[in-house]
């Protein structure tokens, strides 16, 4: 398995490639950083705008490499119970009930209480062992045999307090449950943190990271995108809905559209049979990559030129 | 780990990013991976590994583009080609400018850089100097000797060779200044800006020059936030209560002792709550607009403030901050715009009657008071008991003279006078000094 691990980092290129056949276009910065983070056994730290693909690359690297994803979504409040581990009470509960009866039998009534005590300790500790643990993500992610791809979505949401507990998760690949003890990774899992910038993360996480900031995409980069998610679209259409994308994202408004939104609007437009942009069509279709109601007055404004010049666009 | 490494990493310490022991040596580990063959993949795989935000981000592909430029004598050197004449018997750097072997004298030029620790060049007066020892090092006077020889030689052949060094000579002075200068710029940006600011924080008040205001309003605007950060974190826990269990028990009495409304522990938090009354006579008045800058950039969630200003009478001025930005309101404070303050001799005896007259009850057991002036009264009578009142009613009574100890109680200061009335008294003239009265103010 390792073996076949290795195989699929041979070389940026090989990734490159290897993430296109599973549908994401990526830049070379992106496939140099999951490249180093294999070799480098490091997690990766993703920020950018919200909608480039950051949660996709977790995605993507899982599908790749063939393997399971585990996500944990971040939130204010999160905490470890919720992320690590956590015991089974009611299970617990239930077996304390049953034993009761049996403990008669294990304690003789005429054994003083020191003497019960000591036959007690000769059993093990059962109700805090692995039989009544529940696992949450983080733990689920090193307890797996054949490795995983682990993503901590939108980390920025978390608490402090979390960040720090995760350091340890980060850095050494083990945590610590104080009633059973440190438990390593089986097999070391790829990280992959995102972030949506809302607070600065502490310095003490981004060192233990790569750190990867992915921009909006380039026109061509873009095109390419649509053209492998939606292979169905007439080129021309493409080009000139990228490079009305593009310039939207240039004016003043509130939420600028994100790939994923270029991509809704490419079905869209092909859902329509649709085969150049013009300013009808736009405008009975601009709520699809633009959310607010001050935006898309921003932009009818000017929709007679933003189409001329996507027109343009081959 | 190697040099031309741990350049690069002193060079992006020095511009301003952080780099930790541990990113340089994943830095080193990248490098083993992708080697310095592709410059642009070396450039990606550094990236990840050492810049960790968007600003350090710039930061390192402006540093990353000039640490690693080879355009240094690209243009081919003077005459080249247009006759060879012998090389045999020069000097190793004669012969590679006779040749133009570009690549063999930036290598040649680097390494006697690096000898002659060019990283640790800071400024501009150290220029030639350091261009000096890099062409001695890189055998400059060889070559001198060589273009003597050659003219002492007399074949006319000779002599056109040692005029074609002769220009070969000037082109590498220049190009190694040239790539000195650029250093400079690298290795000393950063460190530069530090120096000022260093300088600023440390720099009396009074003695500040106009043409600085604005970078010390961005130095101001940095302690704030991190004075922001730093109190408005430790707050948040206050804030996550555990079950009250006396008052559920209380409370839930009515319910026949079913807990039916559970009540939970809350930690109070006090917001420090601050009277400043601030003296805004030339004497004080510049320390007053920095002060004023640094109380309000704070929070309100962190503190509460009411302030005053006064020269020859009082007036309140918190409106003010409640209707314009920071800036602008101290602006309009320092012109006296639209507030009843007289201009006139400073008057410690109607600003005090005029505080206890009219605003006595903003202070109560929990303010702090902030006193920021000289105490030269002008021979006024000092109205002790009024300070008196204020001190005994009052959490705290603080007092910051932007003069110097020696200065207290000569003349027409009344600050001995006024000192047994404060639980703490100040000399305060550097934003250094501000930051940690703040500071003091917010950790209580």
């Amino acid at each position: 398995m390792k073996q076949k691990k290795d195989e699929k980092f041979t070389s940026i290129r090989h990734i490159q490639e290897g993430f296109k056949k599973v549908g994401y276009i990526t830049s070379r910065q992106t496939a140099t950083t999951v490249y180093l983070a294999h070799h480098l056994e490091k997690p990766i730290l993703v920020e950018g705008p919200a909608g480039v693909g950051k949660t996709e690359l977790a995605k993507t690297i899982a599908a790749y490499l063939d393997l399971p994803m585990i996500r944990l979504q971040c939130y204010e409040g999160l905490d470890e119970s919720k992320a690590l581990y956590e015991w089974k009470y009611g299970k617990q509960l239930l077996y304390t009930q049953l034993l009761r009866d049996k403990l008669d039998s294990l304690v003789d009534r005429e054994d003083s209480f020191s003497q019960s005590i000591n036959k007690l300790h000769a059993y093990d500790d059962i109700f805090f062992s692995w039989h009544f643990l529940e696992p949450r993500p983080l733990l689920k992610a090193l307890q797996e045999k054949d490795g995983t791809v682990l993503l901590i979505d939108e980390v920025d949401k978390a608490d402090d307090e979390f960040e720090a507990f995760l350091l340890e998760v980060l850095s050494d690949f083990q945590v610590s449950i104080p009633e059973i003890g440190t438990v390593h990774a089986v097999t070391k899992p790829l990280v992959v943190l995102t972030s949506n910038n809302t607070r600065e993360l502490s310095e003490a996480l981004k060192r233990r990271c790569l750190h990867l900031f992915i921009p909006f995409p380039e026109p061509a980069l873009e095109r390419e995108i649509i053209r492998v998610r939606v292979p169905e679209i007439p080129s021309n259409l493409a080009a000139q809905l990228v490079s009305f994308i593009q310039a939207v994202r240039k004016m003043d408004i509130k939420k600028v559209p994100s790939i994923s939104e270029t991509i809704d609007w490419a079905r869209v437009l092909l859902i329509l049979h649709a085969d150049s942009l013009s300013p009808d069509l736009v405008r009975d279709t601009l709520h699809i990559f633009i959310k607010y109601e001050e935006d898309i007055r921003v932009v009818e404004d000017q929709l007679h030129q933003l189409t001329a010049n996507a027109a343009r666009a081959f | 780990m190697d040099r031309v490494l741990e350049d690069f990493i002193t060079t992006l310490r020095r511009s301003g990013v952080r780099i930790s022991v541990s990113e340089s040596l994943d830095a080193a580990r990248a490098l083993q991976l992708v080697s310095y063959d592709d410059r642009s993949l070396l450039k990606d795989s550094l990236y990840v590994a050492l810049a960790k935000s968007v600003q350090e981000k710039e930061i390192f592909s402006d540093c990353f583009d000039r640490f690693f430029s080879f355009d240094f004598f690209s243009e081919p050197p003077p005459n080249e080609g247009s006759h060879k004449g012998s090389t045999e018997g020069l000097s190793d750097l004669s012969r590679m400018l006779m040749t133009g072997d570009q690549p063999g004298l930036v290598t040649y030029m680097k390494e006697a850089a690096r000898a002659e620790n060019l990283s640790d060049i800071r400024y501009q007066t150290q220029k030639s100097l350091y261009a000096m020892r890099i062409l001695e090092r890189m055998g400059l006077s060889g070559l001198d000797a060589d273009i003597r020889d050659l003219y002492q030689a007399g074949a006319p052949s000779s002599a056109a060779t040692a005029a074609r060094l002769e220009e070969a000579r000037s082109y590498l002075v220049e190009n190694v200044r040239s790539y000195v200068e650029e250093q400079l710029l690298l290795f000393s940006g950063y460190e530069y800006d530090k120096m000022i600011e260093d300088y600023l924080r440390n720099i009396k008040l009074s003695n500040l020059e106009q043409r600085y205001y604005h970078q010390m309003q961005g130095i101001i605007q940095r302690m704030v936030k991190r004075l922001n950060d730093l109190y408005s974190r430790k707050r948040k826990p206050a804030r996550r209560g555990h079950l009250d269990f006396k008052q559920t028990i209380r409370d839930n009495v009515a319910y026949q002792g079913f807990l039916f409304n559970p009540r939970w522990k809350k930690v109070k938090i006090e917001k420090p709550n601050v009277v400043a009354i601030c003296d805004i006579s030339r004497s004080v008045s510049r320390l007053v607009r920095f002060f004023l800058l640094f109380l309000y950039g704070l929070n309100k969630e962190i503190i509460q403030v009411r302030s005053f200003i006064f020269c020859s009478n009082l007036a309140e001025v918190t409106g003010i901050f409640e209707q314009y930005p920071i800036e602008e309101a101290v602006a309009r404070i320092q012109a006296g715009t639209d507030i009843p303050v007289l201009l006139a001799r400073t008057d410690y005896d109607r600003t005090l009657r005029d505080f206890k007259e009219r605003y006595l009850d903003a202070v109560t057991h929990k303010t702090t008071v902030l006193f920021l002036g000289d105490a030269r009264n002008n021979y006024n009578n000092p109205q002790t008991q009024i300070l008196k009142l204020l001190s005994e009613r009052c959490k705290k009574l603080i007092w910051l003279n932007p003069e110097t100890k020696p200065f207290w109680g000569t003349g027409d200061s009344e600050m001995l006078r006024y000192a047994p009335y404060c639980h703490v008294l100040k000399e305060c003239n550097t934003l250094n000094h501000l930051e940690r009265v703040v500071q003091s103010l917010l950790k209580r």
